[in-house]
């Protein structure tokens, strides 16, 4: 890494910080470089006796060092972060503003999500056809010896052929069985979270808050 | 190896402050020589100037240097002379009562 490599990484790291102060810290750095040119270092090691930007900037940053945070579609807890980043100390005691929406944003919302499950849940449904479909298939391969056995009871006859393959499709359907339970724990969550998703949209942020 | 970093960060405030209040210095000055004793990242140094500046322990002022850019002096306050004293005082405590604890452990 070179110097320019590391400014800028460290620009990078310090964007949090109001301007006026990136740029401070940025001319001392810059500054430390002109200096250990001046006494015969290479930018290399420079950049190696300095350490690492992303390190320097959370020092830089200290109780002000605000980890990545989820971004939200609609206003919410965004509003905050800029009180969190200037007054940084009573992060758990904080209060949680519940956004009021006013009713047109709120029809929005309902007509947004009308439209979104008239295609969403059909997709949703045919996804868990295929899935049972493919659990029913995975349980009929797997007891296909019982049919074997009830037709040798209820009509009285027996191929050597059927039974071997009956065998084959326990095999298959063992297999089978691994990936469907998958699948299956998947979709699961897939529309758990679906229609999470769904309610804390209609809620507003104060749902998400409360989860 | 991490541990040891973790330490060097914290006595970095002390270092500096002392380094400061033997005669006026700049950045680059102080990078060198803490350095010279204790292997630390230098960088660490300016986000830790600033704190100090901040928190009124030394002030800054400005002097042209031949063929660079000015050099930014940094020069140690009556409350940041308080507090050097202070932080002395509790880190010879501390190293001592450190010492005596593993001394202790090391004979059983």
């Amino acid at each position: 890494m070179n110097r320019s490599e590391f400014l800028a990484l460290l620009r990078v790291h310090l964007s949090p910080l109001p301007p006026e102060e990136q740029q401070e810290l940025l001319e001392d750095y810059q500054n430390h470089f002109a200096f250990g040119l001046q006494s015969g270092r290479s930018e290399e090691e420079i950049v190696a006796e300095l350490g690492d930007p992303a390190e320097l900037a959370k020092e830089a940053l200290g109780n002000r060092y605000v980890p990545d945070e989820p971004i939200y579609w609609y206003g919410g807890p965004n509003q905050t972060s800029e009180q969190q980043a200037s007054s940084a100390t009573g992060m758990s005691n904080r209060p949680i503003p519940i956004a009021r929406r006013n009713p047109f944003t709120q029809a929005l919302v309902y007509i947004g999500l009308f439209f979104l499950n008239i295609v969403g849940l059909p997709f949703l449904l045919t996804l868990w056809c295929l899935v049972v479909s493919l659990g029913l298939a995975t349980l009929s391969f797997i007891l296909s010896p019982l049919l074997v056995g009830l037709e040798y009871a209820v009509h009285d006859n027996f191929h050597w052929g059927k039974l071997f393959a009956s065998v084959t499709m326990v095999g298959l359907g063992i297999l089978i069985s691994l990936p469907a339970r998958m699948l299956l724990k998947t979709m699961l969550a897939l529309s758990v979270s679906y229609f999470k998703w769904n309610k804390r949209l209609v809620k507003g942020d104060a749902g998400h808050e409360q989860q | 190896m991490d541990i040891s970093i973790q330490f060097k960060k914290g006595a970095l405030e002390l270092c500096v402050l002392v380094l400061i209040r033997e005669q006026d210095r700049y950045g680059y000055e102080l990078a060198q020589s803490v350095s010279k004793h204790i292997e630390v990242a230098e960088g660490a140094l300016y986000p830790l100037l600033r704190r100090l500046v901040a928190e009124g322990f030394c002030t800054t002022y400005l002097q042209e240097s031949t063929g660079g850019p000015p050099r930014k002096y940094y020069k140690i306050t009556a409350t940041g002379e308080a507090h050097t004293k202070k932080l002395v005082v509790e880190w010879r405590q501390f190293v001592h009562n450190v010492s005596t604890l593993i001394e202790k452990g090391s004979t059983i």
